[in-house]
């Protein structure tokens, strides 16, 4: 018996230390990055493909470059409200080293050491080049700073425990910059690393697991909308398949969709983002996307569902 | 016998009830339909020099679609609940929870229309003016629709 019970406290001990070792959170060392003169106006760039104003402009104003935070972000496992990252030294970013911030983008982790959750999308984000995520970074100190502290997360135990999150990322993120195909042309290598990267098209457009992981067989095969009503469309070329390079291209600069329609829902936010972008950069994203061969989505019921008023 | 006439009643009575809400529910949509058959059926073309510039369609596309998006608070009054059978796109139950500011959205629109009446005088100005209406019509959609596949 006592035999037995020391076996499972060792057992337990070394889950807690496997857990405790799985679940560090991962940093930049600020001396591995070398001397560098950020480049602002690529920095724009990177703030327009990665969609950073979607979330953290202050909701319900025009101002896409107002990044005071606030909006309410409901999901499966509660609701995030987006911080502020303006350059505010109290409330925003303003008091960061540039190391805080490469980390934050690139490996979720916070300043004082704890995992960010992947409603922030760094698990796409990681993708991104350490220069990008520089550039961006100055050109984030080059906006207004906004005044005013965001409400904390509504989360439900067990998803409010950040450590948690280090499971997560050791599930669903490989940790790895992205890697040029040589087999494929440059433009197409820019649109791969646009669209998986910072664009985070596959967060909204591929099927989750129970975890909240993209399920990886289907990503870009849509799925139920995570955060509510609908449903978020396939983009392989199982439905994307009778768009042009060039319908594409129009549909990411304008919305339009080649059948007469004009993007809505959360895609509408995506667009003031893309139409931001150089046309150059847009069709590489289309060579890209007209590059996935098809795959078939998860299923739905295809009959009308009576709703919960 | 009579409770079997009682159960059957009943069940019509409650398939009559959804088929009234698929009639709510395609009344709504078709109105949609509409505005999207004077904007890219029509105007888009022009923007798109894929129809050359007619000021008197475009002036019909334009009234069209004033009349029509005029009906939007009358017209989404009543909740359907259902989604049209094998649609792209339902609305939002948010429409009932905050009706006033759904009807709220119209506004904007009829103002970028009437707007566009004034000054759609060439294909160039025709463009300005549809991108205006647009995005106007994209603040609803980005809200209240949503897209079921
Ligand atoms: C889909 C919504 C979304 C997008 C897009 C997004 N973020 Fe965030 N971001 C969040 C959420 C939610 C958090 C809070 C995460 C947490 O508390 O764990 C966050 C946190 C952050 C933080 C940490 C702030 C702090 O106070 O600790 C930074 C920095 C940040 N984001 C930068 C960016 C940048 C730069 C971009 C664009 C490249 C971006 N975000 C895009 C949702 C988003
Ligand atoms: C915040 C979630 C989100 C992100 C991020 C996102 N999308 Fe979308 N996307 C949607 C939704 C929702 C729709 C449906 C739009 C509608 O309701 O009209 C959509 C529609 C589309 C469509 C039209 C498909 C169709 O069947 O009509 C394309 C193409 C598309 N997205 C491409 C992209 C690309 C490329 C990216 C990355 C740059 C991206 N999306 C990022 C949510 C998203
Ligand atoms: C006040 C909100 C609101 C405004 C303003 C609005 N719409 Fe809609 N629209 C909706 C809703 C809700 C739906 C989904 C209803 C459905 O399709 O069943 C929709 C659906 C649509 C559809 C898809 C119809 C289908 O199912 O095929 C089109 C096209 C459309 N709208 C065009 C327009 C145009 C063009 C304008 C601007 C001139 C506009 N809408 C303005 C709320 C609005």
């Amino acid at each position: 018996m006592l035999r037995r019970i020391l076996l499972g406290l060792i057992v337990a001990a070394a889950g807690a230390g496997i857990f405790w070792w799985l679940t560090i959170p991962a940093v930049v060392a600020p001396a591995s990055l070398a001397a560098y003169t950020p480049n602002v106006a690529n920095g724009l760039a990177v703030f327009n493909a990665g969609g950073c104003s979607s979330c953290h402009a202050v909701p319900s104003q025009p101002d896409r470059l107002k990044l005071g935070g606030g909006l309410a972000m409901p999901s499966p496992f509660g609701t995030f409200t987006v911080p502020n990252i303006s350059p505010d030294l109290t409330e925003g970013i303003g008091r960061w080293s540039e190391a805080d911030f490469v980390t934050a983008l690139l490996k979720g982790t916070s300043p004082d050491g704890r995992h960010y959750f992947p409603a922030f999308p760094y698990a796409s984000y990681q993708q991104a080049s350490v220069a990008d995520a520089r550039d961006l970074f100055a050109y984030l100190k080059t906006l207004a700073p906004v005044a005013g502290k965001t409400p904390d997360h509504d989360l439900p135990f067990p998803f409010n425990i950040r450590r948690n999150v280090g499971i997560w990322k050791w599930l669903f993120m490989d940790g790895k910059p992205f890697t040029a195909d040589a087999s494929r042309s440059p433009s197409w290598n820019r649109g791969a690393y646009l669209v998986n990267g910072l664009g985070h098209c596959a967060e909204c457009h591929s099927p989750r697991n129970v975890l909240g992981g993209i399920v990886a067989t289907q990503r870009f095969a849509g799925g139920p909308n995570p955060e509510g009503e609908g449903w978020v469309p396939n983009i392989t070329q199982k439905r994307l398949g009778d768009w042009s390079a060039k319908d594409i291209e129009y549909f990411l600069e304008s919305g339009q969709t080649p059948d007469g329609d004009t993007a809505g829902g959360s895609m509408a936010r995506v667009i003031r983002n893309t139409s931001q972008l150089s046309p150059g950069d847009r069709a590489a994203m289309a060579e890209y996307l007209k590059s996935l061969p098809p795959v078939e989505g998860p299923p739905r019921s295809s009959k009308a569902k009576q709703k919960e008023g | 016998m009579k409770r079997v006439l009682v159960v059957t009643g009943v069940l019509l009575l409650s398939v009559g009830a959804v088929v009234a809400q698929q009639d709510v529910a395609v009344q709504q949509q078709n109105l949609m339909k509409a505005q999207g058959k004077n904007m890219y059926g029509v105007l888009l073309k022009v923007v798109k020099g894929e129809t050359p510039f007619d000021q008197a369609a475009v002036n019909a596309a334009l009234a069209g679609l004033e009349a029509d998006v005029a009906k939007i608070p009358t017209v989404f009054t009543p909740n359907p609940k259902v989604d049209v059978v094998d649609a792209t796109f339902g609305s939002s139950q948010k429409i009932w929870q905050n009706k006033p500011d759904f009807d709220a959205k119209v506004t904007p629109v009829t103002k970028a229309i009437v707007d566009a009446k004034g000054t759609a005088k060439d294909a160039a100005s025709l463009k300005v003016a549809f991108d205006a209406i647009q995005a106007k019509c994209t603040d609803c959609h980005e809200t209240y629709r949503v897209k079921l596949k």
